[in-house]
């Protein structure tokens, strides 16, 4: 157990920031839309190789990079690509940005459809790699912090690439990159407001000053912590429950900072100026995926009890071993 | 980073089982278990075991040899803490003397109190208790009226302590007692409870027996060797103290196991199928390992020596939400857990009632993260 950074991850995650930093901007023209996306941000991102460090050094690296994008407040795909993805497609390499949909639901509106270019499709047993034609997706306007588009047409299945037996992979990867992603905006929400209500006085006070404040502060805090381990335990354990509990806590938890962090931030937080909806509209979505907060509860029930065998005889838990004892 | 053990680690954690398979009496669970931690009964197992444990070199592990320890790290001294937690904690009260007890004597003792205390404890066969607590100073311990007048050549103690868990068997009480005007001018004391002048009420309660006792001072007449520390210097030395009593009981372990034992007791009975429940029970799983997760971080930063802020602060408040959602969960899909239909599940259910009290109040916590951990200003 080393829950500290090694000093090649703590170099990894300075330098993608560095980068983030300078390309975090929302252009003036668009300061009062719903979300950001920077291409050129995107670009970058794939042509340094940070898409590429799942493969490269390992899905906690990718999980890194997924969480510090996720703080920015302009959008760039990272996680399918960077986490999911070499999942799933091994040392392969497809064009990005991608995106995961449940085949189930193809005909609504999807996160990040209108940039992707690559789609795997959760069709239960298999997954569908499609590739994204963007004259067959429209745009959706939504209050959610993404780029939302739908299929104008339904996509052609048929001729897709089945990757067999892959659906519990990939919704397992998908449990942790939205763990991840989460983690990252989460973060980035309660720091926001934190800035927000040390600045903002109120009868003479900071809002900060106030007891209820702080201790709500204080929970959103706690929850952003703790999925941040959370989110980073599952992309190293590579373990089933370890993903739905990132998920789950993260899904069940969205309400508690989505409410206080805009309770705290007044009416200035319903304004499209103020930019604390780009991470917690950014969470509202998240609940959404991979079947919500209902699906990843009940799989973690599923996996922790399901057994067939009684209480008495399972065997302790057994614990995970590190890289050393390996 | 990493998140799983070495081989060192769960060589260490099978050793430790195999010492609990070997040291509790078969009746173990069904009879000492559900009587709870501070039950006389337990609080006598536990000078038998503990010593054993102490002859195995499984009591102080993370100690300095010179005081009994194998200078372990505290990882070590985390995955005793778990698996004995696991167990239905057979040290009784002794978790406090490893946890904090022990190290506070170490940090802030005379020679020679080190040299009556730690050895003492090491061994395995002493009880403290811990005094506190007082009827009109809880949360806010500054306020406490116990008063230690100092005579020249000793202390005369008056006043009053409660809630003091393991009073009526403890052997030695870890006192803290006004020296001063000031509202922090405290300062602690280590009396043996044989001392003239101290008396013990138990009292009933919703938790277990043994948890709930009064214990008086009239007029104790103790030597200035008694003080632990400067004079003045309790607040500082209690501070220290508490930083390790709030991460020392793994309250996301048992809390686990219990819902483990209520999620398989609905099982036997075929009414697992339920999918609220289950959801209910998944949600409330995702908690518990989030406070583990934030505990690990604390005992990470300990072996890293990351000075702690709040962080200790942070998984009490995690664990609690979790132990909260659970005495729900409890009451509603374990229905007769509270009317002897499952002594383990009742045990656990009282034990935590006040968790939200105990080792300073939920509301505490929240303060000292706001101000330590998050830079929020002072309360208006």
């Amino acid at each position: 157990m080393n829950l500290q950074l090694t000093e090649e991850q703590s170099d990894l995650v300075a330098a993608i920031q560095e980068i983030l930093q300078d390309h975090s901007d929302i252009p003036q023209s668009a300061r009062l839309q719903s979300y950001w996306y920077n291409e050129k941000l995107q670009h970058l991102l794939t042509s340094n190789g940070y898409l590429n460090v799942g493969r490269e050094f390992g899905p906690l690296e990718a999980a890194l990079v997924a969480i510090e994008a996720a703080k920015i407040p302009v959008v760039a795909e990272v996680a399918v690509s960077s986490l999911v993805a070499p999942q799933l497609l091994g040392e392969e390499v497809v064009e990005g940005p991608m995106v995961v949909l449940s085949g189930r639901e193809l005909a609504r509106a999807h996160r990040n459809l209108p940039i992707a270019r690559h789609a795997l499709i959760d069709l239960g047993d298999d997954v569908a790699l499609l590739p994204v034609d963007p004259d067959n997706v429209e745009p959706v306007p939504s209050v959610l912090a993404y780029p939302y588009g739908r299929f104008i047409r339904a996509p052609e299945l048929r001729g897709a690439r089945r990757l067999r037996c892959q659906g519990t992979h990939l919704r397992h990867w998908w449990r942790v990159a939205l763990a991840a992603e989460s983690a990252g905006a989460a973060q980035a929400a309660v720091a926001f407001t934190l800035n927000h209500v040390k600045q903002r006085h109120v009868f003479g006070h900071p809002v900060a000053a106030f007891q209820t404040v702080q201790h709500r502060m204080v929970q959103c805090h706690m929850v952003a912590t703790s999925l941040y381990y959370l989110a980073l335990q599952a992309a190293w354990s590579r373990l089933l429950y370890d993903a739905d509990v990132a998920a789950c806590y993260a899904q069940q938890h969205v309400k508690k900072i989505v409410v206080d962090l805009h309770q705290f931030a007044g009416a200035m937080g319903v304004t499209n100026e103020f930019a604390l909806h780009l991470w917690t509209y950014r969470l509202r979505a998240l609940q959404t995926e991979a079947g919500g907060v209902t699906e990843s509860a009940l799989d973690v029930a599923r996996d922790r009890w399901n057994s067939e065998k009684s209480c008495e005889a399972q065997p302790a838990p057994v614990p995970l071993v590190s890289a050393e004892a390996k | 980073m990493e998140f799983g053990w070495t081989a060192e680690q769960i060589k260490y954690r099978e050793h430790v089982r195999a010492a609990l398979e070997e040291l509790l009496p078969p009746d173990w669970e069904q009879v000492y278990v559900p009587q709870s931690y501070a039950s006389d009964a337990q609080i006598e197992f536990s000078r038998i075991f503990c010593a054993e444990l102490a002859q195995r070199g499984l009591l102080v592990p993370h100690w300095p040899k010179q005081y009994g320890g194998n200078d372990a790290d505290d990882w070590q001294h985390f995955i005793l803490s778990e698996e004995m937690k696991a167990a239905g904690e057979p040290r009784g009260p002794q978790y406090m003397n490893v946890n904090w007890i022990g190290p506070t004597i170490m940090r802030y003792g005379s020679d020679e109190q080190r040299r009556e205390h730690l050895l003492a404890i090491a061994s395995g066969k002493v009880i403290w208790c811990q005094g506190f607590s007082e009827p009109s100073a809880g949360t806010d311990l500054a306020a406490l009226k116990t008063r230690a007048e100092n005579r020249g050549d000793h202390y005369l103690i008056n006043g009053s302590k409660i809630w003091t868990s393991y009073a009526r068997k403890a052997d030695w009480c870890f006192v803290l007692a006004r020296t001063g005007s000031g509202r922090k001018e405290v300062s602690v004391f280590l009396l043996p409870m044989t001392t003239p002048g101290i008396q013990v009420t138990s009292f009933p309660g919703l938790i277990k027996d043994g948890h709930l006792n009064e214990v008086f001072f009239t007029d104790v007449k103790v030597p200035l060797s008694a003080r632990l520390g400067a004079e003045g210097a309790g607040w500082t030395i209690v501070t220290y103290a508490l930083s390790y009593e709030r991460v020392g009981v793994a309250r996301y372990h048992a809390g686990l196991e219990a819902l483990d034992r209520a999620i398989n007791r609905r099982k036997k009975e075929n009414r697992f199928d339920d999918p609220v429940m289950q959801t209910r029970a998944g949600i409330i799983a995702a908690k518990f390992e989030a406070a583990r997760l934030l505990t690990y971080r604390v005992v990470d930063q300990r072996v890293h020596r990351v000075q702690d802020t709040s962080e200790a602060n942070l998984c009490r408040i995690a664990a609690l939400e979790a132990v909260e959602d659970l005495m729900d969960f409890l009451v509603q899909y374990v229905p007769d857990c509270l009317t002897g239909g499952d002594a383990l599940l009742e045990d656990y259910y009282r034990i935590n009632i006040p968790a939200g009290i105990t080792g300073g109040t939920n509301e505490l916590q929240l303060d000292l993260v706001a101000r330590r951990g998050l830079g929020m200003p002072s309360r208006l």
